[in-house]
């Protein structure tokens, strides 16, 4: 029980510090100081996100974000797991793919979408291709840096037992990668989501990226930061969660968490 | 340590024979021998060490009897049967007993992955075993608990009832004692002079202790410096049961160590150094 109010006391610094920033624009857009078009009150963009959340107004928009993310996620992480499994064991695979990685890797992914675009349309293929795509290398790299790091020693015991090489693969491959992979799927979440927001601005699909771009070009300025502020609150939750899946998954990687 | 559970069953040691074993490892545009056409017999149930400079090809070979590693030429026979470059039903037990446990198993799923998955056993069947051969260890209580939440000495005792547990013709020993303090490293070795006796496996134990190889096994044989190859069997011949204290001082225990010594420090381009 102590444990979780010593980290109350720990955070309550950082959060009043927020408060301190907010305040002077609060009284700034109160005294007129700024434009209040461009800079709405704070407590107005408050009020405002909470009337999203209240009416129910949030849900289509994250539902439609949430399941964009959820599947080009998906589907990068499991294409980079299993190719990045291929290239950590043969050096073969490796030595054939590695260039042609290392080339398109540091590629901007939102720097393809007009390319996506043009291939694949403005509907959700475009938008998943991308994501899977913003996903998939952070993940590739990290699982063949974990399967080049597990020890010799763990497969030959399990050798040493019989086991068949689908067991080795199922039982002490991926477990041992394990850490390695969530590292940076961690990484791919938060690339991902960036992705997917700048995808929905330029296809009007009703996500959330698309109705902060609609508030601005309708004047609803307050709705436009009330969705930033909903954008900032996913992206906070989802990294919180994935610690949480993180810490539950590879339990051994640090005990002390326990 | 009396951990003696006398109703428990006998694994069948079986006998190993190796014939011309040569591996020769090639790296960097060159090779380099690093086993010499070894060829060595362990009966049903013996308890052999293997002893050899560091570097001298010991190692190589247990892996090579273990399956681990194909020979270059050679063969492995365990009892009648080819089991050459194929893990037959030995267990190789490892020096680095910490990278051996999986830490993501706790003590009592370690001991399982040696065998659920060779014999269908009801879950209760299994867990049976288990805790049978974490008794014989004396770790019955600490079944739940993960590897890095024990000690060093009881990681390596999983370990070792992990390895009993898969019920081998042969339980190989890597230098499986080294890397424990010296105490402990005594109590491992009673404990499993304990199970040898107990289980009669045959067993053959690779080291660079002389002490230990004199101590736990019924023939020392000598591997020489690179390229690894025989040079001479020893009968070690104490009687049984060996006892960590009144054995060490046994007259013929002292004989076969020094002579063990003296062979093992004489080098081939060396002559003029002084033989212990």
């Amino acid at each position: 029980m102590s444990l979780p109010f010593k980290r109350v006391i720990q955070i309550l610094p950082g959060i009043a510090f927020i408060a301190a920033l907010l305040l002077p624009l609060e009284l700034a857009t109160r005294w007129n100081l700024v434009n209040r078009v461009f800079i709405p009150a704070p407590s107005a963009v408050f009020a405002t996100t909470y009337d999203i959340i209240i009416t129910g107004q949030v849900f289509a928009p994250l539902l439609t974000t949430l399941s964009l993310l959820a599947g080009g996620y998906a589907i990068g992480c499991l294409a980079a797991i299993s190719f990045g499994i291929l290239m950590g064991n043969y050096r073969r695979v490796y030595n054939l793919f590695e260039p042609l990685i290392e080339l398109l890797r540091p590629i901007p992914k939102a720097a393809l979408l007009p390319v996506m675009i043009l291939f694949l349309g403005l509907g959700p293929a475009m938008k998943l291709t991308t994501v899977g795509l913003a996903t998939f290398f952070p993940v590739l790299i990290n699982t063949v840096q974990g399967v080049r790091a597990v020890d010799p020693v763990m497969i030959n015991t399990a050798r040493t037992f019989g086991h068949s090489g689908a067991a080795i693969l199922w039982r002490i491959l991926l477990p041992a990668t394990a850490p390695y992979i969530l590292a940076g799927m961690r990484i791919s979440l938060s690339i991902s989501l960036i992705v997917v927001i700048i995808a929905e601005m330029i296809s009007a699909n009703g996500g959330l990226g698309d109705v902060i771009v609609y508030g601005q070009r309708m004047f609803l300025v307050v709705e436009s930061y009330a969705w930033l502020v909903i954008v900032a609150a996913l992206g906070f939750a989802l990294n919180f969660w994935f610690r949480w899946v993180e810490r539950r998954t590879t339990f051994w990687v640090s005990p002390s968490n326990q | 340590m009396k951990l003696v559970t006398p109703q428990t069953t006998p694994i069948n040691g079986q006998s190993i024979r190796i014939e011309g074993i040569s591996k020769t490892f090639s790296s960097h545009g060159g090779t380099m021998l690093a086993v010499d056409d070894v060829a060595l017999s362990v009966r049903p149930g013996e308890f052999l060490a293997i002893v050899g400079p560091s570097g001298c090809g010991k190692s190589t070979l247990l892996q090579i009897i273990a399956g681990l590693i194909p020979p270059t030429s050679g063969r492995v026979f365990l009892g009648d049967k080819d089991v050459t470059a194929q893990p037959a039903h030995m267990v190789y037990l490892f020096q680095q007993y910490s990278k051996s446990l999986l830490p993501w198993m706790n003590v009592e799923e370690n001991v399982m992955f040696s065998f659920t998955h060779r014999e269908q056993l009801s879950k209760s069947a299994a867990r049976d075993r288990c805790h049978e051969y974490l008794q014989m260890v004396g770790l019955t209580a600490f079944h739940s608990y993960f590897p890095w939440q024990l000690s060093g000495g009881m990681q390596q005792r999983v370990a070792i009832a992990r390895a009993l547990a898969a019920e081998p013709h042969a339980l190989l020993l890597d230098e499986p004692f080294s890397s424990v303090d010296a105490l402990t490293r005594l109590d491992l070795h009673a404990l499993m002079l304990d199970l040898w006796t107990q289980k009669r496996f045959t067993a053959v134990l690779v080291t660079h202790d002389v002490d230990e190889a004199v101590f736990l096994a019924d023939r020392v044989a000598v591997l020489s410096h690179r390229p690894g190859r025989i040079v001479d069997i020893v009968d070690a011949g104490m009687p049984r049961p060996r006892l960590p204290v009144t054995t060490h001082q046994d007259p013929r225990f002292i004989a076969v160590r020094n002579q063990l010594l003296a062979r093992l420090l004489t080098k081939p381009d060396a002559a003029d150094v002084p033989a212990v």
